[in-house]
């Protein structure tokens, strides 16, 4: 663990509410600028609701979200677009009816020189090869793991500084699976900051420095990916046994 | 009724109902909102429309001002109204949206804005007629056709060719979604509602210059059949509107001219958005 870079994002006692049922009991992370973080977590531990706080789909009842040494806590989610966070959503989220081509045009609304348009689309072409080949097609199309390439695609065409991935493993064949994180690996290696939020632990902890593990809307551990891969709580519960 | 009469009687009132449903569909498309307040921004054009007209005689002058008048209210509307109810249930803006309706007419219809009156426009032949080889196309008709074939040009240049277009189809497809890739949520539905409007602004002027007929209430009839158009078009999908608005014409104009007026024109519509609904629930080009 590297704990002189400077923390690119801080999450500070966080809570969130939907109506009266509390989502978040006051989580508090960082994320250090190129540093992978994961965040284990059972289903219904919170962990959806920590991505969409951080993308701003809500607001919360409290705490405080930095990035970048600015306050993004209450800021519009294109705000933060702009301020270089992306975000893979659970299910992917791909604009259904355009065409893959004009997904990854979306995903670099913000850019408005079109040569590094075209250079990051030529990277995510190189990426995910198969989206080349169905550059035409309408999202709706494609297979499931097809629209999470996608999906990986149109947030790697921000050029972000972190990414943001929601459940990406989910529904996927393991072969699909290995070819996601292995994706998720190269970013990591050319200085993009991941947040990973999975039930997939395994696969997870094999990409990532460190990790939380969220349990019913609170942080119970803390560490590096391999003091978690260590750890019989998480053996037990994440890692299938044992 | 010549099969000509047809044809023009199908083009004129497809347009009116195109012109006027449009705003309605895009407005549906990323908000989810029927904006059932739309027919009053359409009267408000007529009525800026017949105003500047009688100032300016000029009927250009009356069209922008209407379309600029009319654009401006739909922006208030939804910056001042809806932009509060965003996620709120749906019912919440629909029946807000009928209240906003019949306030803004009951206001058109005080003595010092429109008052209980039809109002004449006349201004007519701006356009010249034009003579084919299968009958005449009366001057208000040209103008109509005209002003329609350019608005369809534009909104498929700006659907599909700009960077705002495209933020709005994102938008009514996963409105979050669209935020999250950079989209300003705020500015592209508030343009949303700007051109939208606009458009039933200029459709009130040339609804009034083709009657020669401007009134308070005259948001009435359009403010259904426009929610019949977008329900045929399949909610939301502007290619759906354009289909859905010629057919609706074509249906009327047919029945009218071989069965006659057994039923009113105004009927027919909700024959054909029952039988729609029975035999095609997602209308006619939804999914």
């Amino acid at each position: 663990m590297t704990d002189n870079r400077q923390p690119l994002l801080t999450v500070d006692h966080l809570v969130v509410t939907y109506g009266h049922i509390q989502a978040l009991h006051g989580v508090s992370l960082q994320v250090a600028a190129g540093e992978a973080v994961a965040i284990l977590g059972a289903n219904g531990a919170g962990k959806s609701t920590l991505i969409r706080a951080l993308v701003g789909w809500v607001i919360p009842a409290a705490g405080r979200v930095v990035y970048a040494g600015r306050d993004i806590t209450h800021a519009p989610s294109w705000e933060r677009t702009r301020l270089g966070l992306a975000v893979v959503p659970e299910g992917g989220r791909v604009f259904r009816d355009l065409s893959v081509e004009e997904n990854l045009r979306l995903g670099a609304y913000l850019e408005t020189n079109p040569a590094r348009v075209a250079e990051r689309m030529d990277y995510v072409y190189r990426l995910f090869p198969v989206l080349k080949e169905r550059r035409r097609q309408i999202a709706r199309t494609l297979s499931g793991g097809e629209q999470q390439m996608l999906a990986i695609g149109r947030a790697v065409m921000r050029g972000p500084q972190l990414l943001l991935v929601d459940e990406v493993s989910m529904g996927l064949a393991p072969l699909l699976v290995d070819a996601v994180f292995d994706a998720l690996q190269q970013l990591k290696e050319e200085g993009v900051a991941l947040l990973i939020v999975e039930q997939n632990a395994y696969e997870t902890l094999r990409v990532v420095d460190r990790g939380y593990v969220l349990e019913n809307g609170r942080i119970v551990l803390a560490g590096t990916a391999s003091e978690l891969r260590e750890n019989p709580r998480v053996q037990m519960a994440y890692l299938g046994g044992g | 009724m010549t099969l000509w009469n047809i044809l023009l009687d199908t083009l004129t009132q497809g347009s009116i109902y195109f012109l006027i449903a449009v705003g309605l569909t895009m407005v549906y498309g990323i908000l989810k909102i029927l904006h059932i307040a739309h027919a009053a921004v359409y009267t408000v054009g007529a009525g800026v429309g017949l105003a500047v007209f009688r100032l300016t005689g000029n009927f250009w002058a009356a069209l922008a001002a209407a379309m600029v008048v009319s654009g401006a209210v739909g922006v208030l509307i939804y910056r001042g109204v809806y932009f509060y109810m965003l996620d709120q249930p749906r019912i919440v803006p629909l029946i807000t949206s009928v209240g906003l309706f019949l306030l803004m007419q009951d206001l058109l219809q005080k003595p010092y804005l429109m008052g209980p009156y039809q109002h004449a426009f006349p201004a007519q032949d701006v356009f010249p007629s034009l003579t084919l080889p299968w009958g005449t196309v009366p001057s208000a008709q040209v103008m109509i056709l005209v002003f329609t074939a350019l608005t369809l040009g534009v909104l498929y240049g700006v659907f599909t060719r700009t960077r705002l277009g495209l933020a709005w189809q994102a938008a009514a497809m996963d409105r979050d979604m669209a935020g999250a890739v950079g989209v300003n949520l705020n500015r592209a539905i508030a343009l949303n509602f700007l051109l939208g409007s606009a458009l039933a602004g200029a459709a009130g002027v040339l609804v009034g210059v083709f009657y020669n007929s401007v009134y308070a209430t005259m948001g009435d009839v359009p403010s259904y059949k426009a929610f019949v158009v977008i329900v045929l078009g399949g909610m939301g999908s502007v290619s759906g509107t354009v289909a859905a608005s010629f057919l609706l014409a074509l249906a009327e104009t047919v029945l009218l001219s071989s069965v006659g007026y057994v039923l009113p024109r105004d009927a027919i519509a909700f024959l054909v958005l029952i039988l729609v609904l029975m035999f095609r629930p997602q209308g006619l080009l939804g999914r």
